[in-house]
C-alpha cells in the first residue's frame, strides 16, 4: 500500500445476519474507496446508506463478510494503529457520571498519555472546543451541542494523524457548525487527514478535498468536489458595481459571440452567513455597552 | 496494566456515582442492624444463632444481588449506551476491558463486604456481650472432626446413590477418626450424627440404634442404645478425659431391630470437640464469601458477553439457584432411577412408591440433561459458610483452600470463553 494512502477498502461488505445465521441486510456491498493523507474526506448518502457501518468497520468495531481494509498501512483488526486514530461517534455516548475534566482523562489514560501530558491536552482542547466554563460539570447536564464537543475533544485527545468523524455537526447551532467546520479545516492544516460522513451536503461541499457517496451499501460516485460539481460549458463571473448600461452592453457582446446568458441575478449570501453576521454585531454591540 | 486498572476504576467509580452500591450497602446494613429486634423464642445461644445467621444471609443475599446486578448489567450498558463504542475505537485490548470490568466489580464487593462485615461483626460482639451473663460459651467456636475411614460391616443392603442402607441385626457401620485434638482435654466430646431410617412399618418416627465407641489406645468401650429419628441428629456427649491422651476413636452404629434399615452417607457422623476464636473464624468465612462472590462476577461477565441486559440477570439469577441445588439435582435424577428400577422400596419415602406418570417422563427426557447440568454449573456448596457459623464451627482451613481453588478453576474456564466471545462481537 502506498505510503500517502491513509485509508483503503478492498470490495469491504458488511452483512448482518440474523440469529439464525441468514443474512438479513446487506448494509454495504463491495465498497471500494481510497482516502488520501492530508485530505478531508467526505462519505456521503442518505440515512441506513452504510456510512456508519463502513466507519465502524474500518475502527474494528465491525467485521467485514467479506473484503478487506486497510488503514494507516494497516489491517483493521490491529489494535495499535488505533493509538493514531480519533474517532467521534454518531452519538456522543459517554459516562454521563464523569465532568469534561473526568471524561478526558479517562480517554488519556486508554492511550496510556503521562499523567501531565494528558492534563495540558485536556485544558487546551476544552479552551479549543468552547467548554472550559463547563469543565466541572457532569456530563449528564450538558445539551446535545456541548456533547458533541466534549465528543469532538476526546477524539483529539490523542493527537491523531487520521480523525474519523461521524455527523460532527449534528446537533451543534450555526455557530458551533461553523466552529467545527473552522477546527476541522485547521486539523488539515496541521497535515492530519479526517474521514467524516454526513448527510449536510452543504457542510460536506464547504471543506471537504474528495467525496464519496454511497446509497444501500453500494458506492454511486467519488472523487474530488472540483472533478464532481465542475460545470465545463457554464461560466460564472462575480462582478462588483457594475451600472445597468454596462450590464446590457456585457449581455450584448456575449450573444454577439455566440454565447448564451442563462440568467443575471443579484449574488445572494448563505443564510449561515447571515446569521453569523447577525450573532457577530451582537456581540460587538454587548462589548460596546459593557 | 494500566489500561486494566483505568477501567476498572471506572467501573468503581460508575457503581457510587450511580449509587447503586450506596443503595444496596445501606438495605444490607439497615437488615443487618435489624437482626437485633428479632423476636426469638429460647435464650441465651438462641439469640446469637439468629444474628450471626441474619447477618451472614444479609451479606450474603447483598453480595450476590449486587455482583450479579452490577456485573451482569455493566457490558450491556455500556453497549446500549454506546459508550463500549468509543472505548474499542482506542488502542484497547477487548481482554483489558473483561478484566478491567472484573477487577472494578472486585472493589465494589470489597467495599460491600468491608463495610457490612465490620457491622455484622460490631453486631454479633455486641449481642455475645448482652448474652454474657446468660451463657459464658456465646461466641465459642468448636473444631470439627469428620470420619477419616467409614465400613460397612455384615451382610448389608445395597447402596442406593450415595445411601447405604443398613438392615438392623445384618450389618454395621464402623467409623474412625483420627487427629482428636483440642486446647483443653476436659471439655466435653459431641458426638452428632444424621441418618436416615426406614422400617417396616412406613409411617415410623423413630428407630433404635446400637452405638458403641471404641478407645483403641486404651481399649475401653463406651456402649450406648438410642433412639434415632428421622429428621433430627442424634447427639451423644463424652467427657474429653475419656479418650485417655488419645487421638483416635472408632464407632461402631447398628440398628437396633431386624428389619430397621439405617440409611449412612460418608458425612452422617462427626465429631465436635475443642474451642477457637471467632474473629479468625469470621475472617475464614468472609474470605470464602468472598470468593463466591468473586465466581459469580466471573460467570455475569461471561453471560454479559453473549447475553442481552435481561436475559443475563436471568441467566445469572438461573446459575446461582441451580448452583445451590447440585445436589438435589443429582438426588432427582438417582430418585428417578430408583422410580424405574424399583428395587429399593425402603430408600425412598411413601410419596415416591406409586408409580408416577410424570417422573417416568422426567426420566425419559430430562434425567440425563439435569446430571449433565448439575456437573457444569459451578458448585455453590463449596462456599457454604452459613452452617460452620449458627452451629459454632470452626471453618477448616482446607475448606477456605478449596473453596479458592475451585473459584479459580472455574474462572480459568470461563475467561477464555468470555474473551473469544468478547473479541468477536461487533459493537455496533
Amino acid at each position: 500500500m502506498s505510503d500517502d494512502i491513509a485509508i483503503k477498502t478492498e470490495d469491504l461488505t458488511k452483512a448482518y445476519r440474523s440469529f439464525f445465521g441468514r443474512k438479513k441486510v446487506l448494509a454495504l456491498n463491495k465498497l471500494n474507496i481510497v482516502v488520501r493523507k492530508g485530505e478531508i474526506f467526505g462519505l456521503l448518502g442518505p440515512n441506513g446508506s452504510g456510512k456508519t457501518t463502513t466507519l465502524k468497520l474500518l475502527l474494528g468495531l465491525l467485521f467485514p463478510t467479506e473484503g478487506r481494509a486497510y488503514v494507516l498501512g494497516k489491517a483493521t483488526d490491529d489494535v495499535t494503529v488505533k493509538s493514531r486514530i480519533g474517532f467521534l461517534p454518531e452519538e456522543s455516548c459517554f459516562y454521563r457520571f464523569l465532568n469534561a475534566d473526568e471524561t478526558l482523562d479517562f480517554y488519556g489514560q486508554l492511550f496510556r498519555i503521562p499523567g501531565k501530558e494528558r492534563k495540558l491536552r485536556t485544558d487546551r482542547l476544552l479552551k479549543r472546543v468552547g467548554l472550559e466554563f463547563a469543565r466541572k460539570r457532569h456530563l449528564k447536564q450538558y445539551s446535545k451541542g456541548m456533547l458533541r464537543r466534549i465528543g469532538i475533544a476526546q477524539a483529539l485527545i490523542n493527537d491523531p494523524g487520521l480523525i474519523i468523524l461521524d455527523e460532527p455537526t449534528s446537533g451543534l447551532d450555526p455557530i458551533g457548525t461553523r466552529e467545527t467546520k473552522d477546527l476541522i479545516l485547521e486539523l488539515k492544516s496541521q497535515g492530519k487527514t479526517v474521514l467524516l460522513c454526513s448527510h449536510l451536503l452543504s457542510d460536506v461541499q464547504d471543506i471537504c478535498d474528495s467525496v464519496a457517496i454511497i446509497d444501500k451499501g453500494e458506492l454511486q460516485i467519488s472523487g474530488t468536489i472540483g472533478e464532481l460539481l465542475a460545470n465545463k460549458d457554464i461560466v460564472e463571473l462575480l462582478i462588483r458595481n457594475l451600472s445597468k448600461e454596462t450590464l446590457a452592453e456585457v449581455e450584448r457582446f456575449i450573444q454577439e459571440k455566440q454565447g448564451e446568458v442563462v440568467s443575471i441575478k443579484n449574488s445572494s449570501g448563505t443564510l449561515e452567513d447571515l446569521f453569523l453576521k447577525i450573532y457577530a454585531a451582537n456581540i460587538s454591540n454587548s462589548k460596546t455597552d459593557v | 496494566m494500566q489500561q486494566i486498572l483505568v477501567i476498572a476504576k471506572q467501573t468503581f467509580k460508575e457503581a457510587v456515582r450511580n449509587k447503586i452500591l450506596f443503595i444496596l450497602i445501606t438495605l444490607g446494613v439497615i437488615t443487618i442492624c435489624c437482626s437485633v429486634f428479632m423476636p426469638v423464642v429460647g435464650e441465651g445461644r438462641e439469640k446469637l444463632k439468629i444474628v450471626e445467621s441474619m447477618c451472614f444471609r444479609s451479606i450474603t443475599f447483598f453480595g450476590t444481588l449486587a455482583a450479579i446486578l452490577l456485573s451482569a448489567s455493566s457490558i450491556p450498558t455500556d453497549i446500549d449506551n454506546k459508550v463500549l463504542c468509543t472505548i474499542t475505537a482506542k488502542p484497547v485490548q477487548r481482554a483489558n476491558i473483561i478484566f478491567g470490568k472484573i477487577i472494578g466489580f472486585v472493589y465494589i464487593i470489597g467495599v460491600l463486604l468491608l463495610i457490612m462485615g465490620s457491622v455484622s461483626y460490631a453486631l454479633i460482639r455486641y449481642t455475645a456481650l448482652r448474652q454474657n451473663s446468660q451463657d459464658s460459651h456465646g461466641l465459642l467456636i468448636r473444631e470439627q472432626f469428620d470420619p477419616v475411614d467409614l465400613q460397612i460391616t455384615g451382610d448389608s443392603a445395597r447402596n442406593i446413590g450415595n445411601v447405604s442402607w443398613i438392615e438392623g441385626g445384618k450389618g454395621a457401620s464402623v467409623w474412625k477418626f483420627r487427629g482428636l485434638s483440642s486446647k483443653d482435654r476436659k471439655d466435653d466430646l459431641e458426638i452428632e450424627a444424621n441418618f436416615l431410617i426406614e422400617g417396616r412399618k412406613r409411617s415410623i418416627g423413630t428407630i433404635p440404634v446400637k452405638i458403641k465407641v471404641i478407645n483403641p489406645y486404651s481399649a475401653r468401650v463406651l456402649t450406648e442404645s438410642m433412639e434415632v429419628s428421622q429428621n433430627k441428629p442424634l447427639l451423644l456427649r463424652l467427657n474429653g478425659k475419656s479418650l485417655d491422651g488419645s487421638e483416635e476413636l472408632t464407632i461402631v452404629i447398628s440398628p437396633g431391630k431386624s428389619g430397621d434399615f439405617l440409611g449412612i452417607r460418608a458425612d452422617s457422623l462427626r465429631i465436635f470437640w475443642g474451642g477457637k476464636g471467632f474473629g479468625c473464624n469470621y475472617l475464614k468465612g468472609l474470605t470464602i464469601i468472598s470468593t463466591q462472590f468473586l465466581l459469580i462476577v466471573v460467570i455475569a461477565v461471561l453471560g454479559s458477553t453473549f447475553l442481552s441486559l435481561p436475559v443475563n440477570i436471568l441467566f445469572c439469577l438461573f446459575v446461582f439457584f441451580c448452583g445451590n441445588i447440585t445436589d438435589f439435582m443429582r438426588d432427582l435424577s438417582t430418585v428417578i432411577n430408583v422410580i424405574e428400577t424399583r428395587e429399593h422400596e425402603h430408600a425412598i419415602s411413601g410419596v415416591m412408591r406409586e408409580s408416577n406418570v410424570f417422573l417416568v417422563c422426567l426420566n425419559n427426557i430430562i434425567k440425563k440433561p439435569i446430571l449433565l447440568l448439575s456437573y457444569i454449573l459451578p458448585d455453590f456448596r463449596y462456599f457454604s459458610v452459613g452452617k460452620y457459623f449458627v452451629d459454632g464451627i470452626n471453618i477448616p482451613c482446607k475448606r477456605i483452600f478449596m473453596s479458592f481453588g475451585y473459584a479459580v478453576l472455574y474462572a480459568l474456564v470461563c475467561l477464555p470463553i468470555s474473551f473469544l466471545v468478547f473479541k468477536r462481537k461487533e459493537i455496533a
